[in-house]
């Protein structure tokens, strides 16, 4: 399986499009949003400055570029292509095709969260103490495995043709509603009640906890566990499912 | 029926097929299959379009589970065999990888098989080695397939299975594909592929199986095949108004195809034909009596079935 791996990641690496948009984008993006804000300038009711709580949203938001992207349209494509039925002629254990490609854009989500961090400490001054630095990047990069399960759920469930927008929808609906891009608390009443179930708001209000210096709310938490129990179920469904049907 | 005869004496079959059927909504794909393949047989598996060629070896290779019947590869499941590295196979349908070099992809497959051949020697193999560092993506139809090749004999399988191997290669290719898969076969391999040339079948096969809707219709060397169609072609010109009716009852036909002054016909007996045709009274000019090739036997064989069904 390894050698799979290293084989997805060559590829993942190669590819110059994937690699601006889950690498370079996010920390640009930052850049833009978080770039006239005043170095006191707070987002309301959280304490945090602008460039802080935006460093995390950014971190998040291109660790789920870079395995939801990175999962879902190569799998619908390589199902259609008859390129997982080839690999189910050789000993590589079937979820082994799955396990190498989310290995892979893991690879490729750490610098994607680390580049985000390096800006803004540099250009925008943010300052937090060495275990939170450490705990940030453990948390997103772990809770992007949320994302990876749903690209490869994506993957098993989309034709080639309808892989991309199903997934820019779900990409952006997720990324904006979930409150990446903006504070979910500049929203009206109606959609902060919906933003807050949502998956990207509670991943993004683990790396907020872990900048007050508190711990993440249990209710965060747990939402990230069931929506992981769900994609991941759902991902294992359709996956013994489209074996089935070769 | 024919029942397969596994006693502890004979050798475990390096495919067995028993009673297997596998049904697509109300399409009986594979109906009742039984077969057996044995160590060094190189087997054509023919059929038309629909025919269940592919589904066959679907089942064979486990893409697909049976309905029900039992498929057994050398004695174990079609995906044990695989683990084992017993089996390589190229599929019609099989994709590859893109964005990544034709190197690259034959040495993922090298490090999946447990009795994997050195890279290089794979590569000249499947003639590959001058195209090594090209993008998979960027391949002709043709380097594609040989590519497909190198993927199903990285390593030292006991059973090769072709999935209609040598679509988009042009004749020199095809000849020197057939030329390598022959090696493969004098090595002692068990060799089975689904074509759609029938002069491959012919030429490379020392043993032709016949699939027509999802059943096996005939099976032995292409020889007896050709003489399970039985039919011989007669050709002749006759001068003059042709009265067709008193032709078209000559004994023993199987076709007849009048056009202008000729007249083809194929018989179950020439001989009678023959006989028969010169008793109408008519001078028959040209007068040609040939053996089928195997496609025309092939088309007898899958005809009759499909009158007898109606």
């Amino acid at each position: 399986m390894n050698s799979l791996i290293k084989l997805e990641l060559t590829r993942a690496l190669r590819n110059r499009k994937f690699l601006f948009f889950s690498v370079i984008y996010p920390s640009t993006l930052f850049l833009l949003i978080a770039g006239s804000a005043g170095a006191t300038d707070k987002i309301d009711g959280t304490g945090l400055t602008v460039a802080t709580y935006m460093m995390v949203s950014m971190a998040s938001f291109g660790a789920l570029t870079a395995v939801l992207m990175g999962n879902s349209e190569r799998i619908a494509k390589e199902r259609e292509s008859g390129w997982v039925r080839q690999l189910r002629l050789t000993p590589l254990p079937g979820r082994g095709y799955v396990i190498a490609k989310t290995a892979s854009a893991a690879v490729v989500s750490l610098p994607s969260i680390v580049i985000v961090f390096l800006v803004a400490a540099t250009v925008k001054d943010v300052r937090l103490d060495a275990w939170q630095w450490l705990a940030l990047t453990g948390a997103i990069w772990a809770g992007s495995l949320v994302f990876a399960a749903l690209g490869v759920a994506i993957g098993y469930l989309a034709t080639g043709d309808a892989v991309r927008p199903i997934t820019m929808i779900t990409y952006f609906g997720l990324s904006l509603l979930g409150g990446l891009w903006m504070p979910a608390t500049t929203f009206p009443q109606w959609l902060q009640d919906i933003a807050k179930w949502l998956p990207t708001h509670a991943y993004a209000a683990l790396g907020q906890a872990i900048e007050q210096s508190q711990s993440p709310s249990s209710k965060d938490v747990a939402l990230l566990v069931v929506y992981f129990a769900l994609f991941a179920g759902g991902a294992a469904w359709l996956y013994r499912k489209d074996t089935l049907k070769a | 029926m024919v029942l397969m005869t596994t006693t502890a004496t004979t050798t475990t079959p390096v495919v067995g097929f028993d009673q297997v059927s596998k049904t697509y909504g109300d399409v009986r794909a594979v109906d009742g299959l039984t077969l057996a393949l044995h160590p060094g047989e190189t087997v054509a598996l023919l059929g038309p379009n629909g025919a269940g060629k592919s589904t066959a070896l679907d089942l064979l290779l486990g893409l697909r589970q049976a309905d029900s019947g039992t498929v057994r590869v050398f004695g174990s499941s079609p995906r044990e065999a695989i683990v084992a590295g017993r089996v390589g196979a190229m599929l019609q349908s099989g994709g590859l990888m893109d964005e990544v070099t034709v190197a690259e992809l034959v040495r993922l497959a090298c490090d999946l098989h447990p009795k994997a051949y050195p890279l290089t020697e794979v590569l000249a193999r499947a003639d590959i080695a001058q195209i090594a560092d090209r993008k998979v993506n960027k391949l002709s139809g043709g380097q594609a397939q040989r590519v497909r090749f190198a993927l199903a004999t990285a390593g030292d399988s006991d059973l090769i299975v072709l999935d209609e191997p040598t679509t988009g290669m042009d004749v020199s290719a095809r000849q020197s594909f057939w030329a390598t898969m022959r090696e493969q076969a004098d090595q002692g391999r068990t060799v089975l592929f689904a074509t759609h040339y029938l002069e491959e079948a012919d030429a490379i096969a020392d043993r032709v199986l016949v699939l027509h809707r999802g059943r096996l219709l005939a099976d032995g060397t292409a020889a007896e095949i050709k003489a399970k169609a039985g039919a011989r072609k007669v050709a002749f010109d006759l001068d003059g108004e042709i009265d067709e009716a008193p032709i078209r009852e000559l004994p023993f036909l199987t076709s007849v195809d009048i056009s202008g002054q000729t007249i083809r016909i194929q018989s179950t007996d020439a001989d009678a034909t023959v006989h028969a045709l010169y008793g109408l009274g008519v001078y028959p000019r040209n007068l040609e009596v040939a053996g089928l090739g195997l496609e025309q036997a092939f088309v007898a064989i899958t005809a009759a079935e499909e009158a007898k069904s109606k």
